[in-house]
């Protein structure tokens, strides 16, 4: 799995840990009818996706996920869908601008908001 | 944004009629496939993998023959609700032991916030709950007919 499969999928699996962990969030999960008994098995699996991904990733997202809540965002159109800034036509789509302030390797960071950012 | 998903629902692309698969694993495959190409999900691989995990944290059988699974995703551009048949039934860890008939997999793009998820997801769960509305949807012979049903869910 790339670096940011990876993310795109920690950002997704921490979106429903927060589902799970928040209470009125897990109480109206559990009056449909769901089962969620596992958190300790989507916990451990989370510390083993973690553990996977590039530190220097890492750090941006926890940094991004620690401010905002998330710490990847999708693009489209331009805009970032974490802080609905229009990204400036020099943060190109990632791998082409690597070694800049905004860019690292093959992710793009927003310049705005420092979340990581998953083009469309 | 959460209650803009009446017109995704009854997409014709996102119904399989009778779904091959027997085991859940296999599945939640097939459910993610026809996501994928309908261009509802750009990671398949991504989604498929979240969503096997959802399953970890407890099964998302309902019982009475009935699998909601369900993910808000970064992969998912569109908010989607991707609904398959099983004559024969799919093992799906149910509580009440039954085999899935009717399967609905719930998508909502990951820039959604909890609120919007669960509405979205508690309509289909509703949908299914109805013993009339499963009949119908099990029985019918057209999108069309499945659509009816589930345009009374999404209005």
């Amino acid at each position: 799995m790339s670096a940011l499969a990876g993310l795109v999928l920690l950002g997704d699996l921490d979106l429903l840990l927060h589902e799970v962990e928040a209470a009125g969030s897990r109480q109206r999960l559990r009056k449909l009818g769901f089962v969620l008994d596992g958190l300790p098995r989507l916990t451990a699996a989370r510390e083993r996706l973690a553990r996977g991904i590039e530190r220097r990733w890492m750090v941006g997202y926890e940094r991004a996920r620690q401010r905002y809540g998330r710490g990847i965002a999708a693009v489209r159109e331009r805009v970032c869908l974490g802080c609905f800034v229009t990204l400036p036509t020099s943060a190109a789509r990632p791998a082409a601008d690597a070694g800049t302030p905004e860019v690292m390797g093959a992710l793009g960071l927003c310049a705005s908001c420092g979340r990581i950012l998953y083009w469309s | 944004m959460a209650l803009a998903i009446a017109t995704p629902v009854l997409d014709s692309s996102l119904y399989i009629p009778e779904l091959k698969a027997r085991t859940k694993e296999s599945g939640l495959a097939q459910l993610v496939a026809v996501a994928h190409r309908s261009g509802a999900v750009r990671g398949a691989g991504q989604l498929l993998e979240l969503l096997r995990l959802r399953e970890r944290l407890g099964t998302t059988a309902l019982g009475k023959g009935v699998a909601v699974p369900h993910a808000r995703s970064l992969t998912v551009d569109r908010p989607s609700l991707v609904v398959a048949r099983s004559h024969r039934g799919v093992e799906w860890d149910a509580p009440d032991g039954l085999p899935a008939n009717l399967l609905l997999l719930v998508l909502s793009p990951g820039e959604w916030g909890e609120e919007g998820h669960h509405a979205f997801l508690a309509r289909a769960v509703g949908a299914a709950r109805l013993q009339r509305n499963r009949q119908r949807l099990l029985e019918a012979e057209s999108f069309d007919e499945v659509a009816s049903v589930l345009r009374e869910a999404y209005p």
